[in-house]
């Protein structure tokens, strides 16, 4: 299978706001993504992670390395990566449904095919009735299902996700991740999800990628051999396939968290 | 059911148990002072050269709007004629400065509120030209434009620009970093990021500023007439109280302070109700 996303050698600096001190970020890095993988990013707070995504998005230019995107090296942001951010991103004066089809208006894709598309993807997320609600209308968890119909609707070849379930309470965030894992199936996208959270790495990837402290290394890779279709938390727990490789995934970021405290 | 029990039940289904309410807690001060008015009158505390009947002031009506029919004379603005000319001529003025204004407060305060380079480079002539009142550029407005149009209209400008372009300035600085990121990453360039995250998200303060500036302004406006206009409801008002028209003054004042009533209530507030409200970005708390 082809990588889709390819990152080699990748280097962050950047002098830090206030004391202008430098700050190294993210030390040669290397990894890559496979057509249609779901690929999760692991690491303590302050390992790099969220620059990671923002280098990738385009938002931060990269001195040292390469990030490639279908073969072609990332030079800012651009349609071909979508992105889910941590934060509720949707914007508040759009609706539900205006939002969803922002990517397609800006691309310049016609209404009514517009109109089509964005209602594929407000039954996909579960959000149909609500196509004419504002986001200030919506709970937080129905918000971030927004935001990740927006980001699927514009069709990107590869979607980055900034801990898109941070800020939602533990209940949603649970249906949240089993929903994410059924629109995986669905889309059969390319995604890099990045998370501080072991549990939910581990039942989302098919792959994880473990960093370290910062500067944020790339220090191992675990494979979770679980078919995405068994992937629900009920029947989860008890299953070694899913608990041994999560473990193993616990043990590395921890080692990264309490070497701090020692 | 007596007529007045009949009557109450009939304005609460109209406006509602709480509008109503709100309605005539409002309306109280204003009653006072006109039962005030009319028992001084009545009562002759005070007399009509100094608080003239409440009869007087529709009096005062007729005899302003005399002679000035026909479009010609409204046009016209002579200041002997009409009452008409006079509301107009402040309307005018108020529309003109906020249809040149509010585009252009709006442009520069976006471009200063998105680049550091435009807002080092305006800011301090803002505070500059803000720190100056309305009211103290009239000597100088006169000496460059004479009496008239162009001295209340650079007056109200010079009120109504510096506060559209701070407020949107501010509310451009507001805006979340995170929508210009997402659109941006849904390959929107300079100008989509412009119109579709920094104006609508800068609204509520831009909305703020244009409230603002039609009050600051509307009073400077009335300052201007007075020393450097040749028509309008300010310049109405310091006319009739030379010739001790005092019932005139009366009508200028209430007129003033009726149509900013209506401008903001008809105008300013459904504006914000059906975009900022709407988008849940402010609240009222009724």
């Amino acid at each position: 299978m082809p990588a889709k996303l390819v990152v080699e050698g990748l280097s962050h600096h950047y002098p830090d706001e206030y004391t202008g001190e430098d700050v190294h970020a993210l030390d040669r890095v290397s990894l890559s993504v496979e057509d249609g993988e779901f690929s999760a990013v692991v690491g303590p707070s302050g390992c790099g992670k969220t620059t990671l995504l923002n280098i990738l998005a385009g938002l931060l230019p990269h001195t040292e390395g390469s990030v490639q995107v279908d073969g072609k090296e990332v030079g800012g942001p651009g349609p071909d990566r979508g992105v889910v951010f941590q934060e509720h991103a949707i914007l508040p004066w759009r609706t539900v449904a205006r939002n969803i089809g922002h990517g397609l208006e800006i691309q310049g894709v016609a209404r009514s095919e517009r109109e089509q598309r964005v209602q594929e993807f407000v039954d996909l997320v579960g959000l149909s009735g609500f196509e004419d609600r504002y986001p200030h209308e919506l709970s937080g968890g129905m918000k971030q299902r927004c935001a990740l119909a927006r980001t699927l609707c514009a069709n990107p070849v590869v979607m980055l996700m900034d801990e898109p379930f941070a800020a939602v309470d533990a209940q949603t965030r649970i249906t949240l991740q089993e929903e994410l894992n059924r629109i995986a199936i669905a889309t059969k996208k390319t995604i890099l999800f990045i998370t501080h959270n072991v549990d939910e790495a581990a039942f989302l990837g098919d792959r994880c990628f473990i960093f370290s402290r910062r500067p944020g290394k790339l220090k191992a890779t675990v494979k979770i051999n679980v078919p995405r279709e068994k992937r629900i938390w009920k029947d989860l727990l008890s299953e070694k396939a899913y608990t041994d490789p999560r473990d193993e995934i616990l043990r590395l970021v921890r080692e990264e968290v309490f070497d701090d405290e020692e | 059911m007596s007529v007045l029990q009949a009557a109450s039940i009939g304005l609460q289904k109209r406006f509602g148990r709480q509008r109503l309410r709100k309605i005539l807690l409002g309306s109280i001060p204003f009653a006072v002072l006109l039962v005030m008015w009319q028992m001084n009158t009545s009562m002759e505390w005070l007399p009509p050269v100094y608080i003239p009947p409440i009869g007087t002031i529709w009096e005062a009506i007729y005899t302003l709007s005399e002679g000035c029919a026909g479009a010609g004379a409204v046009l016209s603005m002579q200041y002997e004629c009409l009452f008409t000319n006079h509301i107009l001529s402040s309307l005018g003025r108020v529309g003109l400065s906020l249809v040149i204004g509010i585009p252009s407060g709006i442009a520069l305060g976006v471009l200063a509120g998105m680049s550091r380079r435009f807002a080092h480079a305006l800011e301090p002539i803002g505070v500059f030209a803000n720190a100056i009142s309305g009211i103290a550029w009239v000597p100088l407005a006169i000496v460059w434009f004479g009496t008239g149009w162009l001295t209340t209209l650079f007056i109200l400008l010079n009120t109504v620009f510096w506060l559209i372009f701070f407020n949107t300035l501010l509310g451009v600085r507001g805006v979340p970093r995170v929508y210009e990121n997402s659109v941006m990453t849904m390959g929107g360039n300079r100008w989509a990021i412009i119109t579709q995250v920094y104006i609508p998200g800068a609204l509520p303060s831009i909305v703020t500023g244009v409230r603002m500036s039609m009050g600051f302004g509307w009073r400077a406006l009335i300052a201007a007439e007075m020393i450097g206009g040749d028509s309008g409801l300010g310049f109405m008002i310091f006319v009739s109280a030379a010739e001790y028209k005092i019932e005139e003054v009366f009508l200028g004042v209430l007129v003033i302070a009726i149509m900013w009533m209506i401008t903001d209530r008809l105008l300013l507030i459904p504006l914000e109700r059906w975009t900022i409200q709407r988008w849940g970005m402010v609240w009222r708390p009724d």
